[in-house]
Order: structure tokens, then sequence, then C-alpha cells
């Protein structure tokens, strides 16, 4: 995190002062100032990032294998029906804010690990939403929300998501958006879409990663269906639909993920088991989940044991467990870091990280500003036009912002690039991490020498296509933006040089 | 069943030579198509579902054979009808460019380059704009006419593969829903059931990929919940296509079982014997009619040789029935006007029903490009146009084929009502089996390849393949007529340039861009209602002949009558018993052959 681009502190002080004026303006609307005040909270908490995408398609999954514990309750059929939040906390607790009315504590159970939400008489339709207090090292830089599936029989469980994501009457309460797909459907595109919708959003497609979710089945559970699901999720990154519509695609089998995450001693105990026996008597066996839970399949694995194997890691999991352990992993924890980045869950992970958490402070700012420059237009009053030219002269000037802006453009078609300045503009801007070695495309520990020489090509390579008589005024009003991302990574390197 | 032929063959073979010796060709013609269809039936049976829920794999699996290319992406980029052949063959059909000119052009490719030509990879977005690919291989459980459809996945409700999905279901005879045990049904699923339902009764669903999944028995039933809720009326058959595979493979019965292929098996043998018992119904309608007209004149005679001196009271009352069946072949008849009343009306109605379909489209779109910058939007602009032109005119077709086909059944009950007590024995009165002549309009068992089959492939293409397909080439067109525009306007269009100038210009190009979508909506109109006209005009012309060969045959039936009634009056006494003997025995003979006819109708299919 050290030699990352945070935002220049100046974005976030001219953001705080900019919601503390607002705040005093409107100190005589309770609601709003209250939602102003809750702002600038937010803006040191950790990222919101919710975790969104049709039913089924594996988010409650995926918010477990990032948090690493089996906490999110998780079912067959539709289970999610509330919008519910997960932060981090020094205890465990659950609180529940009803439509109306307050909010209130529920009772903590757990049953196999797994939280369960005694709603105390209240249905899901009269709950806005659920808050988890839990204490977890990975919910400490972002706060997970776990959202009921869109495109759901259940319409009304569906605008709930949509309300949550893409407001109508505020900004989105979510800084950042994990979208789960299967395969790209008609109705994962218009959802993507929605959520771009909003008007002053600089640049949404930065806040938006889109993963190819329950990934072993895209291959049908076989061993390989991993390196076929990882080529879709490449088929997709290319595709201009989706590229104006996130910033990436990764595969990930979730429920493999999650389970590795959270494997115990028990279960692995009996993967070894299986893993013994003749090889092609476990072919057959896994041959169907029917035939792995029958009665008598297996002579010493008794069929309750094996039918929980299944449901933790199903035919998929067990297939590759087996395979590994026979292949040499014989202890769990070898096993655990095999099949988690088998899982594509270290993937996603890295990219979360360069994409979300190293944008943070800009992505909350960008989220802050949206309120205020709402609350402006709702509520004019004849003090805030000052307020409302400094917020527009932030989202129009913040150098952060134009990055995203012109980051967001280079993925539109036909904009008289060559693909290799796109790209290379592209990773420059920070659309592989915003750390100055991914901005550089070097390695991670490269050392300043090496960062100072690629930083200064790349300024000299966009200056001469800024001054260029050749390029039009569009052209190079783009490339003076990425010149000026390469002026603030010399700047940084100097800065570093001269602190050290 | 025999093994010489279809049953029923042999009763149309006996009526042919009956037929012969009485002389009546008109009768043989409908005869030989009789024949001709009972020899070659087929059964459309349809696999839908949206993408990857393992349509291909099922087919695979059913059929024993790699016929339909599988892929962990996106697989299937054209449709693939599988039917029975001696030696495994593969063609691809393309054409209907134009959709004024419905016939096709058939290529024949090795089997092993098909997927070339239908794999999303090989063909991408079928690209070499292909119509379908046609296989045959032989295998037993196509062997009585089974003809299975692989279709491209569809993906969301209104997208244009559903639009053209739908517009071929009433051809099907049946059709199998797929969707995997991964999930309960999600909305469009059901939406595209509820529709599917009203094209083609015959619905079943298809649980796929149980073997990967330890909760289909879950699913299962939260499906059938689902089904319940949306008043559907399907069974739900929860299968494993890899575990049929394998099965197969290794030749293991009990392995078959647990993938659920044989109760799937039997309904597609239901399915089939369904039909068969349909086309069964029909030949023996055929044969009572032929043997109906055979037999007037018949009895007319043997009633004229037994009884000489009731001449002329037996000649008065056929004259009259000649003279109605006249009537019936008159333009001012009125069947003749139920018919034309009724096209007419219904292309009206069919007309303004595709107008306001058309007009609620362009309003949405304007409104649509009034808030945006069309540059902005245009790409999602016309595929929403896309979409939304798809549905208008599918929706708009499946309305004018469920109203032509009540208009065909109101010109066969009067046609009854008016004929009917002519002759009693010709039994005209008995609507349902005149009506088998009818949903040949809609349901195509290849009666008469020739005038159906164009009929209804003109049906499917105008509405699901030509004129969609020309429309989307137009809207292409469109966009890059547009974009050079947008383009330059995108450019002019930088943050510098004055408010004023920047508003104008948008102004301009949303004007422009409102232009583009009348001009486009207007053509697409024309286009469609031409074609819905034409097709109408055709199944007008179809009924009208249909009916006016049985009014036809009719009087042809009687004036022969007549003439034999007239010849048993100069009949030599010496001679008369021995005509009365040989009239006695033809008509025995018909009486044989309308006896099995009957014995066809009561034969049991495999379940009713």
């Amino acid at each position: 995190m050290n030699a990352s681009t945070r935002a220049a502190p100046s974005l976030s002080a001219a953001v705080r002062a900019v919601l503390r004026r607002a705040t005093e303006v409107y100190r005589d609307s309770p609601t709003t100032a209250s939602q102003l005040r809750d702002q600038i909270d937010r803006l040191d908490e950790p990222l919101r990032v919710a975790v969104a995408g049709k039913v089924k398609a594996g988010k409650s999954t995926l918010l477990n294998a990032l948090v690493g514990e089996q906490i999110a309750p998780t079912d067959a059929g539709e289970c999610t029906q509330i919008v519910t939040w997960y932060r981090d906390a020094a205890s465990p607790r659950v609180t529940l804010t009803p439509r109306t009315g307050l909010p209130r504590q529920l009772p903590l159970i757990r049953t196999d690990g797994r939280l369960e939400f005694d709603l105390r008489g209240s249905t899901p339709e009269e709950v806005e939403r659920l808050l988890v207090d839990w204490p977890s090292r990975s919910l400490r830089t972002t706060t997970l929300i776990d959202t009921p599936g869109i495109a759901s029989l259940s319409t009304q469980i569906s605008a709930r998501s949509i309300a949550l994501l893409a407001p109508d009457d505020r900004p989105s309460d979510a800084d950042a958006v994990i979208y789960l797909m299967r395969h790209l459907h008609a109705s994962d595109v218009r959802f993507l879409e929605s959520f771009h919708d909003q008007a002053a959003a600089p640049a949404a497609v930065v806040n938006t990663i889109a993963v190819l979710s329950r990934a072993d089945e895209i291959g049908a559970g076989r061993l390989d269906a991993m390196v076929s699901a990882r080529q879709v999720a490449r088929r997709y990154r290319g595709e201009p639909k989706v590229r104006r519509l996130c910033q990436t695609v990764v595969a990930v089998a979730g429920l493999l993920a999650q389970t590795a995450r959270t494997l115990r001693q028990a279960e692995f105990s009996a993967l070894r088991e299986l893993a013994e026996g003749s090889r092609s008597e476990l072919d057959a066996l896994l041959l169907s989940a029917d035939r792995f839970v029958a009665a008598q399949a297996h002579p010493t694995l008794p069929a309750q044991t094996r039918s929980a194997l299944v449901e933790r890691f199903g035919l998929f999991g067990l297939r590759l467990a087996t395979n590994l352990i026979r292949q040499g992993h014989r202890e769990p924890a070898g096993l655990t870091e095999e099949l988690v980045r088998r899982s594509g869950l270290d993937e996603l992970r890295t990219v979360l990280a360069t994409q979300f958490t190293e944008r943070r402070d800009v992505l909350k700012a960008r989220s802050a500003l949206l309120l205020v420059d709402r609350t402006l237009r709702e509520q004019p009053r004849v003090e805030t036009q000052e307020l409302a030219g400094e917020v527009e002269r932030i989202l129009a000037g913040a150098h952060e912002f134009r990055e995203l802006r012109l980051l967001a453009e280079l993925r539109a078609p036909d904009l008289g690039l060559s693909a290799d300045a796109r790209s290379d503009a592209e990773r420059l801007l920070g659309g592989h991490g915003a750390a100055m070695p991914n901005r550089l495309g070097l390695e991670p520990d490269a050392d300043s020498g090496a960062l100072r020489e690629a930083v200064t090509a790349a300024l000299a390579r966009w200056q001469r296509r800024a001054e260029s008589p050749l390029s039009d005024r569009a052209a190079a009003d783009r490339a003076r933006v990425v010149v000026r991302s390469c002026e603030g990574m010399l700047a940084r390197l100097s800065r570093d040089q001269v602190s050290s | 069943m025999s093994a010489v032929g279809p049953p029923g063959l042999d009763v149309v073979d006996r009526s042919i030579s009956l037929t012969k010796a009485g002389d009546r060709s008109d009768l043989l013609q409908r005869l030989a198509h009789t024949r001709r269809r009972l020899l070659d039936p087929t059964v459309r049976v349809l696999v839908v579902g949206e993408f990857k829920q393992g349509k291909s794999l099922l087919i695979n699996a059913l059929v024993d054979a790699p016929v339909c290319p599988v892929d962990d992406d996106i697989a299937t980029a054209l449709p693939t009808e599988i039917s029975y052949a001696k030696t495994p063959i593969a063609s691809l059909v393309r054409g209907m460019d134009d959709a004024s000119d419905p016939e096709t052009t058939r290529v024949e490719v090795p089997i092993d380059e098909l997927a070339r030509h239908v794999s999303e990879a090989g063909n991408p977005a079928n690209r070499q704009n292909l119509l379908r690919a046609e296989v045959g291989i032989p295998r037993q459980i196509l062997a009585d006419g089974l003809v299975l459809v692989d279709t491209t996945g569809v993906g969301g409700l209104s997208s244009v593969h559903t639009a053209s999905t739908l517009a071929a279901l009433p051809t099907a005879d049946a059709v199998l829903l797929v969707s995997d045990a991964s999930q309960e049904y999600s909305e469009p699923e059901i939406d595209f059931l509820r529709q599917a339902m009203k094209l083609c009764p015959n619905v079943a669903c298809v649980l796929s990929k149980i073997d990967l999944y330890p909760h289909w028995r879950r699913i299962a039933e939260l499906d059938r919940v689902h089904l319940a809720g949306a008043n559907v009326e399907a069974d739900l058959l929860p299968v494993s296509s890899t575990l049929r595979l394998h099965a197969k493979r290794a030749e293991d019965n009990q392995l078959d079982d647990e993938s659920g292929f044989p109760p799937l098996v039997r309904y597609l043998r239901n399915a089939v014997s369904q039909a068969d018992r349909l086309s069964r119904r029909s030949v023996a309608h055929d044969v009572f009619t032929v043997t109906d007209h055979l037999a007037v004149s018949l009895r007319a005679e043997l009633q004229a040789q037994c009884n000489p001196e009731g001449g002329t009271v037996l000649r008065a009352e056929l004259e009259a029935a000649v003279s109605r069946a006249e009537n019936l072949q008159r333009r001012t008849a009125r069947w003749q006007q139920t018919l034309s009343d009724g096209m007419t009306d219904l292309t009206a109605d069919i007309e303004f029903d595709l107008r306001d379909r058309m007009r609620q489209v362009v309003r949405t779109g304007e409104a649509a490009l009034d808030e945006a910058d069309p540059h902005a939007i245009w790409e999602q602009f016309t595929e929403w146009l896309g979409q939304q032109l798809a549905a208008a005119t599918s929706d708009n077709f499946v309305w004018a084929n469920q109203r032509a086909q009540s208009i065909a059944q109101q010109v066969a009950v009067h046609f009854a009502e008016d004929g009917g007590e002519l002759l009693p024995e010709l039994r005209l009165g008995d609507t349902p089996s005149t009506l088998d002549a009818v949903p040949e309009l809609a349901a195509p068992h290849a009666d008469d390849p020739k005038l159906v089959g164009k009929l209804l492939t003109g049906l499917r293409g105008s509405y699901g393949g030509a004129v969609m397909f020309g429309m989307l080439t137009m809207l292409v067109g469109a966009t890059s007529i547009f974009n050079p525009v947008a383009l330059v306007g995108g450019l002019v269009l930088g943050s510098k340039t004055l408010r004023d100038d920047k508003h104008s210009r948008l102004k301009r190009h949303q004007a422009e861009a409102q232009m583009l979508l009348r001009r486009q909506i207007d053509d697409v109109t024309f286009h469609v209602g031409k074609e819905c006209r034409d097709r109408l005009r055709q199944v007008q012309r179809l009924l009208r002949d249909h009916f006016s060969e049985v009014a036809t045959e009719l009087q042809r039936s009687l004036t022969e009558s007549i003439q034999a009634a007239e010849k048993a009056a100069h009949t030599e006494d010496s001679q008369r018993q021995q005509r009365i003997n040989w009239l006695k025995a033809e008509l025995a003979q018909i009486d044989a052959v309308r006896q099995d006819a009957r014995a066809l109708l009561a034969a049991p299919g495999k379940r009713s």
C-alpha cells in the first residue's frame, strides 16, 4: 500500500470541507443534515462493496468465501430476501432496521457456523435491512453488502436490490459493486446499465467488477472446468458490451472457495479416506451426486458424512480435492491453499485490492459528492449557489475524477486511438490497479530507479502525443490527462526520495 | 404394429383399388395424399430453453450420438433438426433473404464438418447466414418419424431469438423446455412457458444436469410449485444427459434409470403415438369420405334395381340434392360468405393490431430519444428496438394464427350445416372429422408438402426469420449511416463548446434519430403488413379450394348416382338379379373397408 496513489489529501480534505459546509447550510432540516453527517463518517469507514447479481448466482456463498467464514445463510432455494450488511466490529451483533420504527437487536443464532436470522415476528417485506457486526480481519477494509437476487420470481425481492444499488431518490448506498453472473444474460446487461445511469457519476465503470460465479459448473464439474471458465471470462473481458459496463471479469468457483477457506480437520480426513480407495471406484462414486450419497456406496464413510461432504464441496470440489490429495497434498493447510488458488478466489481478491481498496478514497469521495450534488439540486437555497460551484469544480477538476472519466471513455469503441495506445493509457490511468507499479506495468517490488525510468518514458510518450500537431483537440485533451497522471507519479517518487 | 407399413396403409390401399374400380380420379387424388402422409409421418419436438441449460447435450444423449456441438461456452448458433435416415447425412439450409421467396437452398456437408457451421465458435452469431442445419442418423428412437429440433438458447424474454422460437412453436407437436437443476425457474422462463402453452399445448419441462446438483429434488419441488402457480400443466422430467451417455457406453441399465431418461423417452413415444392417433383419425376420416362417395351411386342403383317402379321419386330426390350441391359451389353459399367476410375482417384487424403495436414502439422510442443523447445510447437503442419489433410482430403473428384457425372452424361448421342434410350417409355433419382438414393449416403433417408446406415455411419465415433478419440488417445499416454524423457531433461537442450550441446540436441529433426511427418502423410495418396480408390471402385460398373440392366431389357423386339409377331402369330383367348381387358384393367390400377404418380409430394408442 505504501507506493499506492491514495487520493491526494487535497481531494479528501476538499470533499470533507464541502460536506461540513453543506451540513451547516441544512442544519435546520434534520433528515438532510443527518444524511450529510453520516456521509462525513462514511469517509472514515471501510469501503462499502455490494455483492449483487441474479437469483442463485451464489452471492452469499461468495461473500462467505471473501470473509473466510460461513456466516451468510445459503440454501438451494432462493434464500437471501433482505439486504444484509456485514461489518467489522469488536463483538458480534445483529441489528434489524425496519421500514418504519426504530432499529432493534436480534438474537444471535448460529447453527453449524451459519447465522440464522430470527426476525421476531417481522416479515421480510417490513425490514429495510439487517446489519451484522462481525469481528473479522477480512471486513476491516471493506464492509460487504449481501443483496437479494434480481430477476427473481418474487418481484418485490428484486426491487429491493435495485433500490439499494440504483435508487431513484438518492445516491447509492454502496461505493462499489461486485456483480455476479453465471453467463452474461440480457437481464444482467440491463441491470448493470441501470446503475450506470446516474447522471453526475463520473465513470461508474470503475466501481464495478463482474464475477463469473459458480464457475465450476460452466465446465460441468469436470477437473478442467476452471480452465474453461477462465477462457469464458477472458472472452467476456474482450467484449465491448461488457467492457463498457465493468472494470474486469473474473471466474470464481464460489462454493469451493467458501469451503476451502473453512476446511475442517474431519472433512480433510474424510477426503483422504476417499482418495485412498481405488481410482476407478472413486470415479464411479463421483459420477453423480445421487450415487455419492447412496446408502452403501462407500465401505467406511457413512452416508451422512458423504452427504455433508457433497453439500460443502460440490462434485467438482470433491473431484478436485481427492485428485489433489492423490497428487501429494497431504496436509490440510496445503490443500486449502491449493483449493483457494484453483477456485479463482485469489485472483478475485487481487483484483478487489487493486481496483477497489487502493482507490477507496476516490470512490468514497465520489459517493459523497453525488449526495451533496443531489441535495443541492433538490433543495436549492440562496446560500447553496457557491457550494454548488465548489462541488462542480471538484467533480470536473479533480485529477482523480478526470482519470476515472477518461478510463471509462477509453472503454467505448471508436475513439480513434490505436489499440496499443489505448491499453497504455488505460494502464497509466490505473485501469489495472491504482498502485504505481501496476500503472507502470512493473512487478510490485520494483525499486524506485526502475519506477522512475518507466514514468519518465511514459511521460515523454504522452507529452509528444499531447503536443503533436496531428492530434485533434479531443485527443490532445485526453493525452494531457495521462501526462498529468505521469507527472503526479514522478512528483510522488521525488517526494518519497526526499523523505527517505 | 405391422412390419409391412404403418397401420392403415392396407385400408388406404384397399380404398384406392375400390376407387379405381369406381373410376373416380378426383377421389383417387385425395387418397394419394393420405397415403403419402401415412408413409412420411413426422413429429416435430422443439427443444428450447435459456442458453447453457444443456439442450444440445440432451439431444446427443437422446440419440446417443454427438450430433449437436457441445461446449462450455455458448455453443449453438443455429437451429438443428435431427431426424431419421438410413445412413448419416447432414445438410445446411440457406435462404430467405427475400421474404417473398420462401424457396430455400439445401447444401449437403460431411457430417463431421457440421460443427463448423452450427457452433458459435465456427459460425459466430450465425455470420454464415444459414437458416438451419438438418441431420439424419440411423437411430431407433427416430424411426417412427420423431424429429428433434435443437434451438439456439434464448437470453432474456424479449430477445429476437425468443420471438423466432415462439413463431416456430405452432409447427411443433411437442416442446421440451430445458432448465438445469442449479436453480428454480426464473421469471423469464415461466413467462416463456406461459406463452408456449398457448401455441403448443404439449409442453414438458426437463430438469437437466441432476448428476451435478445434490439438491435437485428440492429444485424439482420448487419448480412444480412455480408451475402450479403459473397454471402451467406440464410434466417435470428430471434427467442427466451425462449419466445417460455413461449408461449407454457401459450398458448399465441401473445407471440408465438413474439418468431419468426412460420417462423422457416414454414421453416422446407418447407424443409420437398421439400424433399417430391424430393421423389415424384423419386416415379413417378420408377413407370414410371416399367410400361414402363410392357407396352413394352404388346404393342408388341398388335401390333402383330392387324397386324399378320407385325410379321417379328417387330421381327427383337425387336431382334436388344435386342442385343443392351446386349451390354449395356458388359464391353466394353461406360458407363462402363466412370465409370471405371473416378473412376481410381478420386482415383489417390484424393490420390495425400491427399498426397499433408499432405506434406504441414509436411513442416509447421517441420518448427515450427525447431524454438522452442519441449518440450515447444508439447501440442500446437499436438493440431495444430490435427486441420490441420482434415482440410486436410475434404477438401479432400468434393472434393472426389463432383467429385464422377459428375462422376455418366456422367455415367448416357452415359448410357442414348446409351440405350435411343433403345425403345423411355422407356424414358431412360430422364436424370434428371435417375439421381434420383444417388443423393442417397450423400444424403441418406434410399433407400437401407443396401447398401447406410452402404456406407454413412462409409464415415461419416471414415472422421469425426473413423479415426479422432484413429488419435487423436495416437497423445495422441505419447505425452506420448515423454514426459518422454522431461521431462528428461527438467531437464537436467537446467540453469547451458553448452550452447553447451544444444544446441545439443535441436537439438536432434527437430529431434526426427520431426521424430515422419513424422511417424504420414505417418500413417494417409496410413489409410485415404486406407479408401478413399475403399469408392470410393464401390461407383463404387454401380453405376455399379445400371446400370447393369437397363440393365438387359431392356433386359428382350425386350426378353419377342419377346416371346409375337411370341405367338401372333399362336393365334387362334377366340380368337384374346378377347386377343386384354384384352391387351387394361391392357394397359389402366397401363396408369391410369401413369396418377396418373404424378399427383404426378404436385401435389403442400406447396411452389415451
